[in-house]
């Protein structure tokens, strides 16, 4: 992973793991129809609103640092998306879960069903396209699926399987189920598991992700 | 929102056309020559000779081309049944190219003006002219003996493009760049043997008229020597006497083309959009309130990346910048990205 050249303002384009594969599938499923835009790499407490050189220099810290080339793993890109909210926002969408960490015994069943804090004017809404949630290791878990969304696109991602190493896993739905491994082979000499659960508000692009225990009985 | 729909008019298709040097490393001009005893000897080395740009036993070493002889009779090589002479590597080779080009088992190669029966291919290594070879950028010198001579494509001379077939077929003639040498025939051919052969930089081949290249110097030819009795002609002969005059040579220039299909997708986030982010250093706390109170009404982000989505929100492609963007509620951008195909 090198550097990109900033000395002028370039666009250095890659496809992604998941486009290589929907473009292998040649099944019409890589079709680009829209667009994000994230600002990963950049850390807003760089951003100084008193240089005393003025506002001009508020963001100096930022503006002409190198960026880091594309990394063609989708769990690697796009954490940071920009989002189109009513000028005078003062509180930006917060997602919450209801845990700030998972620890299931094996077998164990959770339920989870996040909300959004701060989307559009509301305290708490519950959005109505959905989250996606992504499992880092789906060994971990024997079932882990979404519920509630139910349109061709979120049923497609939810049934879709790919043979091979793939170890995350993504679902969609305003519920998320998850249970925990029984395999105990998966443990080794440990005694539990870890994963991580991401989740992304699929109309906010709030973003959360929290530590998953598997606990071996 | 954070995800916005393209319109069919962020869209552009464009096909460019890229031309580079042909050999490894993008050398233009190959001047050192190597072969394989191994390749040779293999059942592959009856039908063509592998040529390297350095010892085959070297890690750096690539295949360039390969040599082959032609002869409609089988004349050249060992007949594969003696008693059926007719049939023997070289006829093989001949008539795998009458099959690609003529694509007419009664045709005949016509060189310039004059039908023959046998010739020498020259077929370029796929990896190495990608898509076709470049016309007007052949310059191969043969030397056989003290006698020398420098072979081009004639695509400078003549104003329409020549097809046999759906293929484009240029005639192989004496000179440089696209270009004849006047000194013998106006258009370059030899003086009774026709062109030199033919240049067809579709199918990556040069087909080398050996007759013309058996003539001596004053019929425009170089003295090459070519063995074509059936009988006595151990297989791979003939094309180890064809690398023999282009190591001598010690000049091949040759050019690749490739047309490269790019998709550039134009992104314009507008004034009103983008304006926030889901960054959590650009909140402060737990709760969502922006890190400064400026951000409120005069919120800045810093693009770095663009994701590229289909319909099931799955990320395709991903953008980076050179450096951040910034955009707030005064800013509008065009990035322009480039996808190829």
């Amino acid at each position: 992973m090198g550097y990109l050249n900033n000395a002028v303002v370039t666009v250095d384009a890659i496809l992604t793991d998941k486009g290589r594969e929907l473009l292998a599938k040649n099944d019409g499923s890589f079709r680009i129809t829209q667009f994000a835009l994230s600002d990963d790499e950049i850390d807003y407490t760089l951003y100084n609103p008193t240089n005393p050189s003025g506002s001009a220099y508020y963001g100096q810290a930022i503006e002409n640092m190198p960026l880091l080339e594309a990394f063609p793993l989708v769990t690697q890109e796009m954490k940071y998306v920009l989002t189109t909210l009513p000028r005078g926002t003062a509180k930006m969408p917060v997602l919450d879960l209801g845990y700030a960490a998972i620890t299931l015994k094996q077998g164990a069943s959770l339920a989870v069903t996040p909300q959004t804090l701060n989307y559009l004017g509301g305290n708490t809404t519950f959005e109505s396209s959905g989250y996606t949630a992504t499992i880092s290791d789906v060994r971990t878990l024997s079932q882990f699926n979404g519920v509630g969304i139910n349109t061709p696109d979120a049923i497609a991602l939810n049934s879709t399987t790919t043979v091979g190493t793939n170890v995350s896993k993504t679902v969609v739905g305003t519920t998320i189920n998850l249970t925990a491994t029984t395999v105990n082979t998966l443990f080794g000499s440990n005694n539990f598991l870890q994963a991580t659960l991401t989740v992304v508000g699929r109309d906010s692009g709030a973003r959360i992700t929290i530590p998953v225990t598997i606990i071996k009985q | 929102m954070s995800f916005k729909r393209l319109t069919p008019s962020d869209f552009l298709v464009s096909a460019d056309s890229i031309t580079s040097p042909c050999w490894t490393n993008n050398v233009y001009d190959l001047s050192s020559f190597f072969t394989s005893s191994a390749q040779a000897a293999s059942s592959q080395g009856d039908y063509v000779l592998a040529v390297y740009q350095t010892s085959s036993v070297l890690d750096e070493a690539a295949i360039q081309f390969y040599i082959g002889y032609a002869n409609a009779a089988g004349s050249g090589s060992t007949p594969y049944d003696s008693t059926i002479p007719q049939y023997s590597p070289s006829s093989t080779i001949y008539g795998q190219w009458r099959n690609l080009i003529l694509e007419d088992e009664n045709s005949g190669f016509v060189f310039g003006n004059v039908t023959q029966s046998q010739f020498f291919v020259a077929s370029v290594e796929r990896a190495n002219y990608k898509q076709s070879l470049l016309p007007g950028s052949l310059n191969l010198t043969l030397t056989s003996g003290s006698n020398t001579i420098k072979l081009t494509d004639n695509s400078n001379m003549i104003s329409v493009v020549p097809y046999i077939n759906g293929t484009r077929v240029y005639q192989l003639i004496s000179g440089s760049d696209g270009t004849a040498y006047t000194g013998l025939q106006a258009n370059g051919y030899t003086v009774a043997s026709g062109s030199y052969g033919w240049f067809v930089p579709d199918m990556g081949a040069i087909l080398l008229n050996s007759i013309a290249l058996e003539q001596s110097t004053g019929n425009g030819g170089i003295a090459m020597t070519t063995l074509n009795d059936g009988s006595s002609v151990a297989n791979g002969f003939n094309n180890q006497s064809l690398f023999n005059i282009i190591k001598l040579g010690d000049s091949f220039e040759l050019n690749s083309q490739e047309n490269i299909t790019s998709d550039y997708v134009f992104i314009r986030p507008q004034n009103a959009e983008f304006n926030y982010t889901t960054n959590p250093s650009f909140i402060s706390g737990s709760t969502g309130e922006v890190i400064y109170s400026s951000f409120i009404n005069n919120p800045q982000t810093y693009i770095t990346t663009v994701g590229l989505y289909n319909d099931a929100n799955e990320l395709l492609a991903v953008a980076k910048l050179s450096r951040p963007l910034v955009k707030d509620f005064t800013k509008e951008a065009l990035i322009r990205v480039k996808l190829d195909f």
